[in-house]
């Protein structure tokens, strides 16, 4: 599974949810959005904003009328539900994601590994 | 169209034009012209000049549509927060007809587009262009994700294990900066294999640096995935 090349969204994603929606890469799923419109389709990316990008889409409008769209692209403002596909195991694709992370992270080995941020501001 | 003004295109940051593309608001079409997708907004212009840009904040959705029982010709769909006017809306109210669609919008407006570029196989890049000018602008707004790391960038694992000083001082970060060419290869080339390894019970004999890589390019399979951490502690950074 691709992890982001920015520290920054790498960051982001090892400190929020959106690292369970960037583990379903590759699997169909419904995503409710904010106006209840849904899109049902298959996870082709998911940034640490949690836009998502669907492919092979099923879009039913907040009318009802439904239509397919070849490629779908939503922003995180816009997501409100995604509906996790029941076969998911969820804490096994979040700690997969996480040992991806890390890869990446803890190359160089101890002392040399990439930088990260330190932790979220406390409000 | 009154909300269509005059401007000029875009001069920078544009990450794809497509020229010939008929913009079509609420099944209104509004004429040939020429796409712009810029990183800093949307806009699309007629040939006589005329258009309207969209900010990537108001647009929520895009998408390629190549249903023609949806609609008849292959486009680029742009769901916009938003509203645009549009004269022919004003007609059914001189009927005494009420705008019914505004009547349930204590939610947000909604404004659809579609751009149909006389070029279908153009989609696909339009398509891409267009995500990767939303993903330059995150929603502000959201306070939801504490997105706001403070200091300067540190290295987690050692402040883990109780040994870094926040900020530390690293010759890593120097060496970093003055890798040579080659140096820059084997990085990257160990940090694929890394990516892919599955712990391994082999280790490196000896030490990583740019002269044992040459000695096994001599076709040697060496199994080099690196299952320790710290193994390449003592690996020579300057060159």
């Amino acid at each position: 599974m691709e992890v982001s090349h920015s520290i920054k969204e790498r960051t982001i994603a090892e400190n929020s949810l959106v690292i369970l929606l960037q583990g379903l890469h590759g699997q169909v799923t419904t995503v409710d959005l904010r106006d209840e419109s849904t899109a049902t389709g298959r996870i082709t990316n998911v940034d640490a904003f949690m836009n998502v990008r669907l492919a092979e889409v099923t879009f039913t409008d907040r009318q009802g009328t439904v239509s397919h769209l070849d490629e779908l692209f939503v922003t995180g403002r816009n997501v409100r539900y995604v509906h996790i596909p029941d076969e998911v195991d969820i804490r096994a694709t979040i700690e997969r994601q996480l040992q991806a992370i890390h890869r990446v992270r803890f190359f160089r080995g101890r002392d040399k590994g990439r930088k990260e941020f330190p932790r979220a501001k406390h409000k | 169209m009154s909300f269509l003004k005059r401007f000029p295109p875009p001069a920078e940051g544009v990450r794809h034009q497509q020229p010939d593309t008929e913009a079509v608001l609420a099944g209104r079409g509004l004429g040939a012209g020429t796409l712009y997708i810029a990183e800093s907004r949307l806009s699309w212009l007629d040939n006589s000049g005329l258009g309207f840009s969209l900010d990537y904040p108001t647009i929520s959705l895009h998408a390629v549509s190549r249903d023609l029982n949806a609609y008849p010709w292959e486009h680029l769909y742009v769901m916009v927060n938003a509203k645009f006017e549009d004269d022919a809306k004003e007609a059914p109210m001189a009927e005494g007809e009420e705008e019914e669609d505004d009547s349930d919008d204590d939610i947000e407006p909604i404004a659809e587009f579609r751009f149909v570029p006389s070029d279908k196989s153009a989609l696909e890049a339009m398509f891409s262009a267009m995500c990767e000018c939303q993903a330059l602008h995150p929603d502000p707004e959201d306070e939801d994700s504490d997105n706001d790391y403070e200091g300067e960038e540190y290295d987690v694992e050692a402040h883990e294990l109780g040994q870094g000083d926040i900020p530390s001082f690293y010759t890593y970060e120097e060496g970093l900066s003055h890798l040579t060419a080659e140096g820059q290869a084997t990085l990257e080339r160990l940090e694929g294999m890394l990516a892919q390894s599955v712990s391994s019970q082999y280790n490196m004999a000896g030490v990583r640096t740019e002269d044992s890589v040459r000695e096994f390019e001599d076709g040697m399979e060496v199994d080099i995935a690196p299952a320790v951490a710290g193994q390449f502690e003592d690996a020579e950074v300057d060159h």
